[in-house]
């Protein structure tokens, strides 16, 4: 018994231990998807919300509708098969895609840290942000000039609690009861800014174009269409479609139709 | 009782109920005033004004009587600046609280003045008293000590209606009850203690103004 003796096990174990490594990697690499296997079944199984407008919604007809809903739909086109959409809900999406159960998920699924390790995401194809929105007339360039203004918001939202953590000290905060409330103060000019999200910004452009534009971003969060790690090729060709989308314009013509505003810039964090 | 008190966040935040406590009472007690002042001229218009006058004033009374107090302050702050006319929310919540509670005094002022006896106003004319004397002392001031006790809990009523102001942003009490709920998740406490102050405040009110009729009405009576 001496220790080269151990270190030499030691080192066979490793050894055993990457071969086994390698070999349940290549497993799953052949259980996985590919774009061919996606057309020989002659459709792609997409998971999404339909409780989620304008994003994911249900329309009169009872079928899945929205902007994810196009999305998905252009995406099976782009494979050349047809769109299977599977209703999923917030908390059961990855566990219907990690169980096989849908090819892909066209979820509003915001991209974070915590589930890009469970899932593969394809570049954004979709973004909230909650921004600043005002006037044209009114300046801010950067969180402390929302001194020189008044800014309106819905009591205890998102909104709220973002823009309280940049307004520098002796902001004129005003709050109200809601959303609407807040929009019908930045209408009536009772403020010069409110915080507010993008497509809440889309409805106010409909109702009064050309009058306000947006000074800040407080928080954004883009979304990406998830499919299961290790399917390189088929998240190459959601890629491929989500660049295509973005160059002809047909991504942001989807996104104004639904979400009513301007796509946001979309960086994957 | 499994419920846990957590009176912390709302003691912390002593100074922004107080403040909030302040604008209410500083709204109500101008709103009272002026609105006092709308009623008197109202109900004189009412009661023995130009015909023409009398129908503004009723239209007034009804519109403000018959329609919701949350849709007339959303009409003063959100509707008026489409017209020129931009107030902040101070002072458009202390607007609609001055239009609302005139129109209510104005009827239970004119009630006052109708029970004033006709003979009363002849005396006074007949001892050489000039009108506006008539109107001041002989039909308002007995009108007035009639319909205290009316008058005085519709005050107090506004006092308490005054918490819709929260909704044009306003910082009343109400106001700053729901930023503190919101902030803290401690609705049951600081509605528990909003519901003190306010009960606080009326009292406060209700003896103010029992002070006020024993100084201003206390002559005489026939018994």
């Amino acid at each position: 018994m001496n220790w080269s003796s151990h270190l030499g096990k030691f080192r066979r174990a490793l050894a055993l231990g990457a071969v086994l490594a390698v070999s349940v990697g290549a497993t799953m690499a052949a259980k996985a998807q590919t774009v061919d296997e996606i057309k020989k079944k002659g459709q792609v199984t997409v998971g999404m919300l339909v409780d989620f407008p304008p994003f994911g919604i249900t329309n009169l007809e009872g079928q899945p509708d929205g902007f994810d809903a196009d999305i998905a739909k252009a995406l099976a086109k782009h494979l050349g098969v047809k769109a299977n959409i599977v209703p999923v809900t917030g908390p059961n999406r990855i566990p219907f895609l990690l169980t096989g159960k849908v090819d892909m998920l066209v979820a509003s699924l915001a991209i974070t840290p915590e589930r890009a390790k469970q899932v593969a995401f394809s570049d954004p194809y979709a973004g909230i942000r909650i921004v600043v929105y005002g006037k044209k007339s009114a300046v801010v360039k950067e969180p402390s000039d929302l001194k020189t203004v008044t800014v309106g918001v819905a009591r205890a939202s998102t909104q709220d609690v973002s823009l309280t953590a940049i307004a520098p000290e002796g902001t004129q905060i005003r709050r109200f009861d809601d959303d609407a409330s807040a929009v019908q103060a930045l209408l009536s000019g009772q403020v010069d800014v409110i915080g507010a999200a993008t497509p809440v910004v889309g409805e106010i452009e409909k109702v009064a174009p050309g009058q306000f534009d947006t000074k800040l971003t407080l928080r954004e969060q883009v979304h990406g269409i998830a499919l299961r790690p290790g399917q390189d090729e088929l998240l190459k060709a959601v890629n491929d479609f989500v660049a295509e989308q973005q160059k002809s314009g047909a991504l942001a013509a989807t996104y104004k139709k639904w979400v009513g505003a301007d796509l946001p810039e979309m960086k994957k964090p | 009782m499994t419920y846990t008190f957590r009176f912390g966040p709302v003691l912390e935040s002593y100074r922004e109920l107080l403040a909030g406590a302040w604008l209410t009472i500083q709204l109500s007690a101008g709103a009272m005033l002026l609105g006092l002042v709308v009623a008197i001229i109202c109900a004189w218009i009412k009661t023995s004004g130009p015909k023409s006058l009398r129908l503004i004033v009723n239209g007034y009374i009804e519109i403000i009587r018959n329609t919701p107090f949350l849709v007339q302050i959303f009409f003063i702050f959100f509707g008026l600046p489409t017209l020129g006319l931009r107030l902040s929310p101070n002072a458009a919540a202390l607007l609609a609280m001055v239009v609302n509670v005139g129109a209510y005094a104005t009827e239970i002022i004119r009630a006052g003045i109708e029970s004033i006896h006709r003979g009363q106003v002849e005396a006074g004319l007949a001892l050489g008293l000039k009108p506006l004397q008539v109107f001041r002392y002989v039909i308002l001031k007995p009108a007035l000590r009639t319909v205290y006790p009316a008058l005085t809990s519709q005050f107090i009523l506004l006092m308490l209606t005054s918490s819709v102001v929260s909704a044009i942003s306003a910082d009343d009490l109400t106001s700053i009850a729901n930023n503190i709920q919101s902030l803290t998740f401690t609705s049951f406490e600081v509605y528990l203690v909003v519901t003190l102050m306010y009960l606080v405040m009326s009292l406060a009110f209700s003896g103010l103004f029992s002070m006020i009729y024993r100084m201003t009405f206390s002559y005489p009576d026939r018994r």
